[in-house]
């Protein structure tokens, strides 16, 4: 057994040393062994064995010389019935093959290197963030038409919901929803109030908000404007969705197939979309979703099945007990005039700008209203607070909006185009902010944003940005949680899907906050958060 | 390839030729025979044994002879080895310089007695 283990610790040598002298390094192992019994010998037998092994292996691989040198055949090395060295030249490399496999391992390098650099240009990578548009001018003041087409499909939701922000995705879509958001959609008006600058005396009036749509009821989106309407006539379509919560076999079966045609027609990752789709049918098959007799519960089962295919908080399917309209067609190319007039009536949801104490500039903003209606408003807004040595958002009750307003407001606070990811729309070259913005003093100053587990949608948005580019300090709840990049399928009456069709790059480590919302860096109760971060803010300045 | 200098000369490789200056010995009987003249204190191993062997072949220091037995260790058949006159010039030389080196080391008082 002894000698079986030292014939393979011999298997350690340079094959030619073994070739020569393994046979006698066995012998003179088992003479020793023959002659050295007894305990105490045949531990001072091993411990000359291995302590011959550690001086003379390195030895025997450093020298190991030519000339006494049986090559080694590639029969001997298959013959070798379990893993040896051999050293298969004789010769040590040349200089002149030693500097061409150098400069070849660095010419490789280098080239894997540009490669991989040129696929990170793709991606926005933070020190990459500055180049792609610097030379680019800064917006124009008036939307351009391709903005205002992007604008196009704006539903004639509420001022303050969200209906309007995931309509951007593209203007031949059809509108995205908001299932989440709507019903998160607390019933609160803003007070009919006027602010006024007391710097600037420049006032903002506010008149009276419209009463809100039944928030408590997911409002599906639609061009038809009497869906989207205050006067919703929600108790009736309540009474039919009660009578119709009861699911059966046919109609489970009904939505299982629209549910995986929509995917496989329009979900952005195409395999998944397929194995999605075979998932949903396979469930249905083995009977998973007989249990499912209420719209709400199926829904929800259904979404689960899919993100066990794939963990993607921004596809959905939901369940609507109010009928949903039927999918729109046509889409508009102007902003709603109810819209309009909506947004008119309530400046544009900048419910308070006002200059504080400390000179610390404050911004009550309800939602990021459509560039194309607000932009003037906004710019006012902006003016007045360009003086302030900190800002403090208040998107406690902001529900959201579009993205081009959370951009537009975010490119105050930066001296150079910034990379503003927006989980809904895929990277282009619209992906940076527009700064510098001309004459703002904004750039500099400390900003802080106030939340609540009601901030939503493009509110969460501007403070998920804001908190990964370092820009602000967020203070107050996690936020709501409602990313929504996906567009909306009708599939019938009840049932609608939420697809996203977009895969833009995040370029932050943690994802966004679908689902799981904003966390603030400060969290303390929402009606404490102005407080908090006046007192913050104070500090701030006060070290300068 | 670096050829593995025997100069100065390795303890082992020098045992080895001491051992040979009397008799013709295989490897178990050069690891006995150099034990021996260092009262136990070296004990070559296989490796270290059978690589100064190759060393000192290579330098025509020894010889390599036609295998035979043992009588004395059963019917296997082994490699014997024998001093060449280089190796016991060499062998000479390098205890002429450890004597030297002695009787200095005695002149110091490092070391007591007088043979030598």
């Amino acid at each position: 057994m002894s000698e079986k283990i030292y014939g393979w610790l011999l298997r350690l040598f340079p094959s030619r040393f073994r070739a020569a002298y393994g046979e006698d390094a066995l012998q003179l192992f088992r003479d020793r062994a023959r002659h050295e019994t007894g305990f105490l010998l045949r531990v001072r037998l091993w411990f000359d064995l291995l302590g011959d092994l550690a001086s003379s292996l390195p030895r025997e691989y450093r020298y190991a010389q030519p000339g006494a040198a049986l090559t080694v055949s590639p029969q001997r090395i298959n013959a070798a019935p379990f893993p040896s060295l051999f050293i298969l030249r004789d010769t040590p490399p040349r200089a002149t093959a030693l500097l061409s496999g150098f400069v070849l391992t660095v010419s490789s390098v280098l080239l894997c290197s540009s490669l991989l650099n040129q696929a990170a240009a793709r991606r926005p990578s933070r020190s990459s963030f500055r180049t792609p548009q610097a030379s680019a001018s800064p917006r124009a003041s008036t939307p351009s038409s391709a903005q205002a087409a992007e604008n196009a499909n704006i539903s004639a939701a509420a001022p303050g919901s969200d209906e309007t922000l995931a309509s951007q995705q593209s203007a031949a879509a059809p509108p995205s929803f908001a299932p989440n958001d709507a019903s998160s959609n607390a019933a609160e008006s803003p007070a009919s109030t006027s602010f006024t600058d007391s710097r600037s005396n420049r006032s903002f009036a506010q008149p009276p908000a419209l009463p809100p749509a039944d928030s408590h009821s997911p409002i599906p989106p639609s061009n038809s404007p009497s869906a989207a309407a205050p006067s919703l006539p929600n108790n009736l379509s309540r009474a039919t969705a009660l009578a119709s919560t009861s699911l059966d076999a046919a109609e489970r079966h009904r939505v299982i197939g629209s549910a995986a045609a929509a995917l496989r027609e329009h979900y952005v990752y195409r395999g998944d979309a397929q194995r999605m789709a075979e998932s949903l049918l396979a469930h249905e098959k083995r009977g998973d979703d007989d249990a499912a007799t209420d719209g709400g519960t199926f829904a929800a089962l259904l979404t689960r099945q899919m993100r066990e295919v794939r963990a993607d908080r921004h596809l959905s399917l939901d369940y609507f007990p109010d009928p949903l309209p039927p999918q729109p067609t046509a889409i508009t190319s102007e902003p709603d005039p109810r819209y309009r007039e909506i947004m008119k009536q309530q400046n544009c949801t900048f419910e308070k700008v006002e200059i504080l104490a400390h000179n610390i500039g404050y911004l009550k903003l309800n939602s990021f209203p459509d560039p194309a209606v607000c932009e003037a408003t906004a710019k006012a807004a902006m003016a007045t607070l360009n003086g302030a040595d900190a800002l403090i958002y208040d998107l406690r009750d902001n529900r959201g909006g579009t993205p081009d307003m959370v951009a537009f407001m975010a490119a105050y606070l930066f001296d150079h185009p910034e990379y503003w990811y927006n989980p809904r729309e895929n990277t282009t070259d619209r992906s940076w902010t527009h700064s510098p913005v001309p004459g703002s003093k904004l750039a500099d100053k400390p900003v802080f944003v106030l939340t609540s587990h009601q901030t939503i949608s493009g509110a969460e948005h501007f403070s998920y940005d804001l908190k990964m580019l370092r820009r602000a300090t967020i203070v107050g709840e996690t936020t709501g949680g409602a990313a929504h990049s996906g567009i909306f399928y009708r599939l019938d009456d009840h049932f609608g899907m939420g697809i996203p069709e977009a895969n833009p790059i995040n370029p932050y480590s943690t994802p966004d906050w679908a689902e799981t919302g904003v966390d603030p860096d400060i969290k303390v109760p929402a009606a404490d958060a102005l407080s908090t971060a006046l007192k913050l803010a104070e500090a701030k300045l006060a070290k300068k | 390839m670096p050829k593995r200098k025997l100069d100065p000369l390795p303890s082992a490789a020098f045992q080895i030729l001491l051992a040979l200056a009397g008799e013709d010995l295989h490897g178990y009987a050069i690891m006995r025979q150099v034990a021996e003249q260092t009262a136990g204190r070296l004990r070559l191993g296989p490796g270290t044994l059978y690589s100064s062997i190759r060393t000192l072949l290579e330098a025509g220091l020894i010889e390599e002879l036609d295998q035979r037995e043992d009588p004395q260790l059963g019917d296997e058949r082994r490699r014997y080895y024998r001093l060449s006159s280089a190796g016991r010039r060499l062998a000479r030389s390098e205890a002429q310089r450890l004597a030297d080196l002695l009787r200095a080391a005695r002149a110091k008082k490092i070391l007591k007695g007088e043979y030598v």
